[in-house]
Parts: C-alpha cells; sequence; structure tokens
C-alpha cells in the first residue's frame, strides 16, 4: 500500500476530531488543554504532510522543485511556539483558578450566567 | 528603511512595549503608566494617518508582501485600533488605580496585544493572521484575569480563554487544509489556486484524474472556510459562537471589557472581510445564495436576534452592554454580507470601516461612563445601583445617558449613521428582510438602553441601597471627553468620515477623488 497526503489528512482530520470531542465532552480544564494540544498537533501534521506532497514546478533548466519551498515547515515551528506561549498563559489562568476555587472542573466556573 | 515605515505602527506598540516593561521594571511605585501607554498608541495612530498621508512607499509594502498588506483598510483599521487602544489605557489609568490594582503589567500586555491586533488587521498571509491573532489573544486573556483575587475575573479568563484557543485551533486546521489543496500560506496565492486558472488536460485519463482531484479539493476547501469562518465567528462573538462573550465581558476589569469589546472586535472583523474577499471572493464561494454571504445572513440574524432577547432580561448594566455587543456585531455583520455584491461592494465596505471606527469611540465612552460611577468597593454595575444616579450627578449622568444613546442609534450621534449607513448598504444590495430585521432589532434594542436612562434620571434609590457616585479621576473624565468629542464630530458630520472610510476602501490605482464619493444626508 502507498501511503500518500490523503492518508495523512484522515489521520490528522481524526485527530483533530478526537481533540474537538474532548474539549466538547470532558469536564477537566487540564483535559481540554491537551485536547487543544492535540488539535495543534493535528494542525501540524497537516501541515508537515502537505509541505512533503507540493506539486513540483519544472524550472527552464530542468530542475523539478516544490513551488512554494518551506511555508509548511515554517508554520509548523510558529504553530508550536504559540501552542507553547498559550499553554503557559492558560496554566497560569488554571493555576489562579485552582487557588481559588480548590478544583479544575469546567462545571465549578458558574458563577458568571445569565 | 521603507520597510520599517510601512510597519511604524505595529513596530511602535510592540518596541514601546519593551520599553513599558523596563519603565515598570526600574520605577519605584506602581501606576505610573497609562499615559506613556495613551501616547504610545496615539503615536501608532499619527504613524498610520501620517502614512495615509504621504502615501505608503511602494517599496517598502512590497517588501513585507504578503505577509503584511500594507493599504489603506489596514492603516484605518490600524488608527481606529490605536485611538480604541489609547482610550482604553487611560480609562485603565482610572479605573485601576480606583480598585487598588494598578499594577504595572497591564499596560504593556496592552501594547502588546494592540500590535497583534494590527498586525491581525493588516494579515495578507495565514501566519500573520494566525499570529495577529494569538498575540492579541493571549494579552486579552490575561489582561481580562488581571483581579487575580477575584474569582469572577479568573473565571471570565478561563472561560475566554478555554474558547478563543479552541477557536483559534479550528481557524488553524482551516488553514492548513488551505494549504495542503492549494500549497500556499497567502491568502493571493491560495485564492489563486483555488480558481484553477490552469487548463484541463485533453488526455481523458488525465482528465478524469484531475477532475476528481479538483472535486476533491473543492470539498475541502468548502470545509476550510466554515472552519475559518467559525473561528472568527468566534472572536467577533457571533451567535451561537458568543457563550464566552457575557462572561467574559463582565467578569473582566471595565477597562478591559472596554479594550476588548472595541479593539478584539475591530481587528477581527477587519482580518474577516479581507480574508473572505480575497480568498473566498470566487463568484461561487461569495454568491449570497450559496456561498459565505448565505451562512453570515444567517448567522447576522441570529446574533441581532438572540442578543437582544438576552440583553432585555439582563439585570446587570455591564452584562446588558456585553449583549449589546453582540447585537452590534450582528449590525457589522450585515455590512460585512454584503460586501462581494457588484456595485455595492466600496459603499458596504466603507460602511463596516465606518461602523468600526463610530463603534470604537461610542463603546469606550460608555464603559468609561460606567466606570465613572464605580468606587473602591462599591462598583456600579446593576440597573438598581444606578437608581437616580443622573439626578443626583448630573454630569457624570449625562455621560453615560450620553453615550447609550449613541448606542442605540439617536441622531446627532454617530451611532444614527452608522446604522443608516450599514442598512442603506443592506437595502442597495437587495437583502430587504434583513435590512428589516435589522431596524427591528434596533428599536427592540432602545427598550434596554433607555432602561437604563428611566433608572437614572426617574428612580429613586430603594431605601437603605448603596447609591452609586462618581469617583472624582482624571483618567476616566478625560476618556470620556475625548469619546464624546469624536462620538459628536462623527455624528455632526459623518459624510467626512464616510468619504475616509470609502478612500480607505479605493484600490489605490484606482482612488476616486473624494468628491465622487455619494454625500451623506
Amino acid at each position: 500500500m502507498i501511503i500518500h497526503l490523503g492518508h495523512y489528512l484522515a489521520l490528522s482530520c481524526v485527530l483533530f476530531s478526537i481533540g474537538a470531542a474532548g474539549f466538547l465532552f470532558r469536564r477537566n480544564v487540564l483535559i481540554s488543554l491537551m485536547s487543544i494540544e492535540l488539535m495543534m498537533n493535528a494542525v501540524n501534521l497537516t501541515f508537515i504532510a502537505a509541505n512533503r506532497w507540493q506539486p513540483l514546478v519544472t524550472s527552464a533548466d530542468g530542475t523539478a522543485t516544490a513551488a512554494i519551498p518551506h511555508h509548511g515547515h515554517l508554520f509548523t515551528f510558529f504553530v508550536i511556539a504559540v501552542a507553547a506561549a498559550e499553554a503557559a498563559v492558560g496554566l497560569a489562568i488554571v493555576l489562579a483558578f485552582y487557588r481559588l476555587r480548590k478544583t479544575v472542573r469546567t462545571d465549578a466556573a458558574d458563577m458568571l450566567r445569565g | 528603511m521603507n520597510f520599517l515605515l510601512v510597519l511604524a505602527p505595529i513596530l511602535t506598540l510592540a518596541v514601546g512595549g519593551i520599553v513599558l516593561m523596563m519603565l515598570d521594571a526600574f520605577q519605584k511605585e506602581d501606576g505610573q503608566l497609562a499615559m506613556p501607554t495613551a501616547l504610545l498608541h496615539f503615536v501608532a495612530a499619527a504613524a498610520a494617518l501620517a502614512l495615509w498621508q504621504r502615501g505608503i512607499p511602494a517599496e517598502g509594502a512590497a517588501l513585507v508582501a504578503p505577509w503584511l498588506t500594507i493599504d489603506r483598510t489596514g492603516l484605518f483599521l490600524a488608527a481606529v485600533i490605536s485611538v480604541g487602544g489609547a482610550l482604553a489605557s487611560l480609562l485603565a489609568g482610572g479605573y485601576l488605580a480606583e480598585h487598588k490594582m494598578d499594577r504595572g503589567e497591564y499596560y504593556p500586555l496592552l501594547a502588546f496585544a494592540s500590535a497583534g491586533a494590527i498586525m491581525l488587521a493588516q494579515s495578507g498571509d495565514t501566519l500573520t493572521l494566525f499570529l495577529g491573532l494569538e498575540t492579541m489573544s493571549l494579552g486579552v486573556y490575561a489582561l481580562t484575569g488581571f483581579r487575580r483575587s477575584s474569582a469572577r475575573s479568573i473565571e471570565a479568563a478561563l472561560k475566554y480563554f478555554l474558547l478563543g484557543s479552541f477557536a483559534a485551533a479550528m481557524l488553524l486546521f482551516g488553514v492548513a487544509l488551505l494549504y495542503a489543496i492549494t500549497g500556499h500560506t497567502d491568502y493571493v496565492g491560495i485564492a489563486q489556486s483555488l480558481r484553477h486558472s490552469a487548463e484541463l488536460p485533453n488526455d481523458l485519463v488525465a482528465r478524469a484524474a484531475e477532475e476528481q482531484v479538483r472535486l476533491v479539493g473543492t470539498r475541502i476547501s468548502i470545509f476550510a472556510m466554515v472552519l475559518i469562518l467559525v473561528g472568527l465567528a468566534f472572536k467577533i462573538g457571533a451567535v451561537p459562537f458568543h457563550m464566552w462573550t457575557p462572561d467574559a465581558y463582565e467578569g473582566a476589569p471595565t477597562s478591559t471589557t472596554a479594550y476588548m469589546s472595541v479593539v478584539v472586535k475591530a481587528a477581527a472583523f477587519g482580518a474577516f472581510m479581507r480574508i473572505m474577499l480575497v480568498v473566498f471572493g470566487d463568484a461561487g464561494s461569495a454568491s449570497g445564495t450559496a456561498g459565505w454571504p448565505a451562512i453570515l445572513a444567517w448567522i447576522a440574524v441570529l446574533t441581532m436576534t438572540v442578543g437582544n432577547l438576552m440583553a432585555l432580561t439582563q439585570t446587570s448594566v455591564k452584562r446588558m452592554l456585553a449583549y449589546s455587543s453582540i447585537v452590534h456585531a450582528g449590525y457589522i455583520l450585515l455590512g460585512l454580507l454584503t460586501t462581494p455584491r457588484e456595485g455595492v461592494g466600496t459603499m458596504a465596505q466603507a460602511s463596516v470601516l465606518f461602523y468600526l471606527a463610530g463603534y470604537t469611540v461610542t463603546n469606550v465612552g460608555v464603559f468609561a461612563a460606567l466606570a465613572l460611577a464605580g468606587r473602591r468597593g462599591a462598583e456600579a454595575v446593576s440597573f438598581d445601583d444606578l437608581a437616580g444616579y443622573a439626578r443626583r450627578h448630573p454630569a457624570a449622568g449625562f455621560a453615560l445617558a450620553f453615550f447609550l444613546l449613541s448606542l442605540t442609534g439617536i441622531p446627532p450621534t454617530v451611532g444614527f449613521f452608522a446604522k443608516f449607513y450599514v442598512v442603506r448598504a443592506t437595502l442597495d444590495a437587495g437583502y430587504t428582510t434583513l435590512a428589516i430585521i435589522a431596524m427591528l432589532n434596533s428599536a427592540v434594542s432602545a427598550y434596554y438602553y433607555l432602561g437604563v436612562l428611566v433608572k437614572m434620571y426617574m428612580r429613586d434609590p430603594a431605601p437603605g441601597a448603596a447609591q452609586a457616585s462618581p469617583n472624582k479621576s482624571f483618567y476616566i473624565v478625560f476618556t470620556i471627553l475625548v469619546s464624546a468629542a469624536l462620538v459628536l464630530h462623527m455624528g455632526i458630520t459623518p459624510s467626512r468620515w464616510l468619504n475616509l472610510a470609502i478612500e480607505a476602501v479605493t484600490p489605490a490605482a484606482a482612488a476616486a477623488p473624494a468628491a465622487d464619493a455619494p454625500a451623506a444626508p
């Protein structure tokens, strides 16, 4: 069996869906954070795989190169860095929440409603 | 040097934010940073205006393309964002000091968030879209939870953070899918690849294979479009993706609420308009019956109606204003969804920009006037807190009433013309039903805005209840005066501002003289 871009896209769709489902159905903030990380990683996988399968263009001297060389790789590094920054801010908020409420369950966040 | 020039608004705020951090680290006492931060924002606004006046250096703009699109639309939004940020930091100077949480880190965060917002509004590539969005959002999450000892503030930050990052992940997955099928991350490149300019091969087998690939590509691109649309709808707080909005607005410190409601909204709408028009601007995706305008029409109707119905039942003025900001997002969406229409597109885009500018000054003003009514330990948040307020304190009460009238849309305030232009663009585009729904909603919204006025002018506080009295903060009064001046100026000479907005959306090559622009009534 030949593995091609479609397989990677299917896998990242599955990963993304697991992440989204985890985010929507679990009530623990830490699990929610992990789910978001999983969604981000599905994005990274898509970028890496898509970068590998870029359509090749043939230039005048006959050498084939990828149309846009490394934008997918570049994007992945940014996503990793931003995900780390996001986790830092998120964990700080969770910590502050835990200090005040002694729980990390999202259903405890019920003071603001209406 | 030219690229430094075209990046001046972003760089001012980013470098200024670092300087603010140093100032904060080396100063003895907390809370002297509001004025420098406001000045920084005004310098960024001035830089954007100077670029507009002197003409954008083409060489510099080419250097940062396609990552950032330096055009007049972006500069207009950069100016709006900077003015909104400046007013919000002035408000913070008064509000945070009054409530004894004037810690220095508030101001650098604000400056960085504004830099991200401008990057988002000027983005020309999905990478800068994502980076701008996250730079802005991470700052605002921290500003929302700034009152660390308050469970409400932290809860607001938690909800905002969770839903915000979920939305960002959705947007990102949409972007990744677009990259997978087009090989481009920049808006123009994606758009060109999506339109399949290449001829189909003549060979039958190759042709069938190519058609199959294109069919799959089209399906994926529709899925990606929906993901991006949902991600951005979360950021502007459109129903049904609005769940975080009232909670985050209510729990956050009032200065942050003001910032969130204007800067985040202006930047997100700017990016929304650009990505929808450039990437999905082809006839199929932008068709009024089957494309994104049709989806946005439903979202806009839901946003206006649900937001209004929820606002009617609120007892807290701050939370009512949160729902009101949802309703206003609905009006702006109306302008947005008419932008791809032939003939009315320019006016529709201009009406969106005008609305964002008018809404920015009005909403900072209304939150400033509300913050003025609260003292340490006794914030005025509910309708009952404000009973008799305007009779006891006529000037402060009138300030709040004035901005509420602008939100209602009563001339000669800017709120009237903002709504007028959007509804006119909707009517011109032939969406009569949508325009009628918008006007009905606008009438309903008068009930809760004027409800505050009734409380302030005609009701007495319950015996023994706390009576709101204004704090004497210079910063807040100054914020109110500047916002009120702008609201009045935009309301009295709306055609001038509309012409500016029209100039902003007219491509530089085809820039028509301002005299061509349709005159305002």
